[in-house]
């Protein structure tokens, strides 16, 4: 309501956020655990004086800048943008809060870039104490950027004393750092497992550099897995009780937690008694297939983290609807469409007989021709509702959700939609408006469907 | 429609910082990721051009630029995260409208430039024999890269002279938008401002991509040719003179043809004008510079510090006149200067320290590569 709400007709705008966050976080994770893979190798390489493995190091290390800082690097970029664009007053808060971690991330990324060329680039021209300190100061950036970012987007879950201490460490030492650095530590180190799997198997043909690769990277994989669910019942003890109360009540939440943990365990066990302790299974299909669980358990964990935040985006400050918490009585008492600047532009450009001097006349609202109160009904409904609800089809649709509801249904859940489901937001606006709102839903309201039978005639 | 009115309320965080902090590390960030930026924006066309002339001297500049490339982008992307970042603390409330009116466009910024960085790496894996050997399409790849390159500039423009332009938004908006919700569709276009601001940023580009031939000539290419560094001193010169043309042809145009009547007071009234004339006038010190190189037979280390820091000015006087201009055309809304001001101080000093140490560790990681590659290929 501070700004322009951005309409994405199917998707909502807050999906491109997650479709861009999961696209970024398979590979950010390879960019902290690939580091510290290339780190610690490297020098168990050069101890031992295994020329090969080197070789192959060397050539994973140009797959990994490929990946990490081409892609992995725009992608995140690219994160920025979408929130920007999707949850700016979120953005906005987060900015203001955390500025200063985020130019310390900054620094830490600028130091990961330049280790990392040195790292790659001046392979075979430095003295091995040199080569291995590049690949030191990047392992130690990397993981420095995801513990700030960590704390910054744990934050956002669970504030910790940031409601009564406005200082940005009150924020970033929250109840969800620590479990969350912990899981994603882990996430790093188990992806990255797969990802020199999915390598080696296709660019190493010699059997036993292979099974060797193969079997060192069981190890932090299994570190990994072991973190990962460490981290996940961290993360659950320091939930909020309503986040607590959303993954207890929603089914496909419920589901999704069952399948992390499934697949996190497939995984553990597949890597034990595969690459671990019988190496020689590392084929193209098996790293596939690997990667593909990895991928599938991180993206719904990324899933499951936004979706129990609801209905903030930052927790009891910014709603997933752009607006702050505190903000909702005043919007209560002289209603959403004034109180919104953009909402209030348009309709002072719009309805400007609905204007008693510079305020809206709530009552005058009916006395506009049908069209025009359904076309604000709409305006209600893109900026208060779309965040969450595309309209007839897509992404959770509202239309299919009250689908055959009465009016007396729909005004209700209008009114109290915080009452329907403690995960909305609730309705901040005046009676008027959620009269204009019902209207307009309940012609959108597709029919009950026909042909259902409850053992009498309907 | 007043478009005062669609300017978002102060955030009650206040800035963390005083506005002077937050402006200078903008505008120094600009500066900082303009370098790269203006290397692939420019250097890329120029590499290209160099390779299809079959000129023996052009073609070692060319892959000389093209293999650094890779590693040129990466630091200009990361050094832009700066900019980004304190333009949103301070400049929020036109920002945010702006870019979500643009959306798609601004959006688009993301996939054109993973495709333009990868089609950089297929360019230079060929040039280094590494991948495509004997095939065309990474010189197809370079090319889109190119262009893609280009028009990522061009919706940057858009996005920031979009951001200055408040009074455009209301048109925009009501046409582009869905029950008051925009599509994020629109560009900036109708701006006077926006294609001679596109065009001057690219003859800034071609400058510095001509004081960069220069540097790098006389810092890197220790085993390059003397006939080679002949031409170089003459292909700087020819190309710095493209360049500074260009850009007083189109600086004049932005600046006397576009800016707003608050941009020309503030600009053209003492004792800011002596900034627009040193904006204006700073490339021709360089000039002068290269042309006294014009003949000679060798490079010059001091001589290509020297241009280096200059060119670094140059671009550092521009970004402070654009900020200015910025500031005059934002400030017929609202004032930034005047918000809430609520320092966080120990999270400022340890970014300061991190700042200065993390330099400090790169230029000594740097230091210390380099000179050991030296002596293992000496």
């Amino acid at each position: 309501m501070h700004y322009p709400w951005w309409y994405v007709p199917f998707l909502t705008s807050p999906m491109l956020i997650a479709i861009v966050s999961v696209l970024h976080i398979v590979v950010s994770h390879y960019a902290v655990g690939g580091g510290m893979f290339l780190a610690f190798e490297t020098r168990f390489a050069y101890k031992s004086g295994n020329n090969n493995y080197l070789d192959y190091l060397h050539r994973h290390a140009w797959f990994f800048i490929l990946v990490t800082v081409v892609y992995g690097a725009i992608t995140g970029v690219g994160i920025w943008w979408t929130i920007g664009l999707a949850s700016p007053l979120a953005t906005e808060t987060l900015i203001h809060t955390f500025v200063f971690a985020w130019a310390m991330e900054y620094v830490f990324f600028i130091l990961e870039i330049v280790s990392a060329f040195v790292f790659f680039y001046f392979w075979g021209k430095l003295t091995e104490k040199t080569h291995l300190l590049a690949a030191n100061i990047y392992a130690f950036s990397a993981w420095m950027s995801l513990f700030i970012i960590t704390g910054i987007t744990a934050y956002m879950l669970n504030p910790g004393a940031i409601p009564s201490d406005q200082s940005m460490w009150a924020g970033f030492f929250n109840p969800q750092l620590i479990p969350q650095v912990l899981a994603r530590t882990g996430g790093a180190f188990l992806l990255t497992s797969l990802y020199v799997f999915l390598h080696a198997s296709f660019k190493v043909k010699d059997k036993d550099l292979r099974n060797l690769i193969e079997k060192r990277s069981a190890k932090p994989a299994l570190w990994g897995a072991i973190f990962v669910t460490l981290g996940g019942i961290g993360w659950y003890l320091m939930l909020p009780e309503s986040a607590k109360a959303a993954l207890a009540a929603a089914s496909v939440l419920n589901v999704l937690m069952v399948l992390i943990f499934a697949l996190t365990a497939a995984v553990f066990a597949l890597m034990y008694f595969g690459p671990y302790k019988n190496p020689g299974w590392l084929s193209p299909g098996f790293a596939i297939l690997f990667f593909i669980c990895g991928f599938a358990a991180i993206s719904t964990g990324e899933y499951v983290r936004e979706a129990v935040r609801k209905p903030y985006i930052i927790y009891n400050d910014v709603l997933g609807n752009q607006i702050r918490a505190r903000e909702i009585p005043g919007l209560i008492k002289i209603g959403y469409l004034e109180g919104g600047r953009w909402t209030y532009a348009w309709m002072k450009s719009n309805y400007p007989q609905v204007f008693t001097g510079e305020n809206i006349d709530e009552k005058l609202l009916f006395e506009l021709p049908e069209p025009d109160q359904l076309q604000i009904g709409a305006v209600l409904f893109q900026y208060h509702c779309n965040d969450c609800h595309a309209l007839r089809e897509g992404y959770s649709p509202v239309g299919h959700m009250i689908r055959g509801w009465t009016r007396e249904m729909i005004k209700s859940t209008v009114m109290h939609p915080e009452k329907a489901a403690f995960f909305m937001p609730p309705f901040a606006g005046t009676p008027e408006e959620a009269e204009i709102l019902t209207e307009f839903l309940e012609k959108l309201a597709p029919a009950h469907p026909a042909g259902m039978y409850y053992g009498k005639q309907q | 429609m007043d478009p005062a009115t669609l300017i978002a309320p102060s955030s009650p965080l206040g800035y963390p910082a005083p506005y002077w902090f937050l402006v200078l590390f903008k505008v120094l960030g600009f500066v900082l990721h303009s370098v790269p930026m203006n290397l692939w924006y420019a250097g890329i066309i120029i590499a290209l051009l160099l390779r299809a002339f079959r000129n023996e001297n052009g073609r070692i500049f060319s892959d000389r630029l093209m293999k650094q490339m890779p590693i040129i982008i990466a630091l200009g992307v990361n050094l832009g995260i700066v900019p980004l970042l304190f333009v949103q603390v301070a400049y929020y409330k036109a920002f945010y409208p702006a870019t979500i009116l643009m959306a798609w466009p601004w959006l688009a910024i993301i996939a054109l430039l993973t495709v333009a960085y990868y089609g950089v790496y297929a360019y230079t894996s060929s040039l280094k024999g590494i991948a495509f050997k004997d095939s065309r399409w990474p010189l197809w790849a370079g090319w889109i890269s190119a262009i893609f390159f280009v028009i990522i500039g061009f919706l940057f423009v858009n996005g920031f002279s979009l951001m200055a332009n408040l009074s455009a938004w209301p048109e925009i908006w009501k046409n582009t938008s869905v029950a008051g919700a925009p599509l994020g569709t629109a560009l900036n276009t109708d701006d006077n401002s926006l294609w001679p601001r596109w065009l001057m940023m690219f003859g800034l580009a071609i400058m510095t991509t001509a004081a960069y031939s220069f540097f790098d000539c006389a810092f890197l290419a220790d085993k390059e040719s003397l006939a080679y560094k002949r031409w170089i001193n003459g292909f700087a010169f020819k190309l710095y003179t493209i360049g500074m043309l260009w850009f007083a042809l189109f600086g004049l145009w932005y600046s006397i043809g576009t800016w707003s009547n608050q941009a020309k007071q503030v600009m053209f009234a003492t004792p800011t004008i002596i900034l627009t004339a040193a904006t204006a006038l700073s490339p021709g010190l360089i000039w002068l510079v290269l042309l006294s190189r014009f003949h000679k037979e060798r490079d010059s280390k001091p001589a290509a510090l020297f241009i280096a820091i200059c060119q670094f000015l140059v671009l550092g006087l521009n970004g402070i006149s654009r900020q200015i201009v910025q500031n005059a055309d934002i400030g017929i809304y609202f004032d930034v200067t005047t918000e809430q001001v609520n320092i966080q101080w120990s999270p400022m000093i340890l970014f300061l320290l991190l700042f200065v140490a993390g330099l400090f560790t790169i230029i000594w990681l740097l230091n210390k590569a380099i000179v050991e590659a030296r002596k293992s290929t000496a």
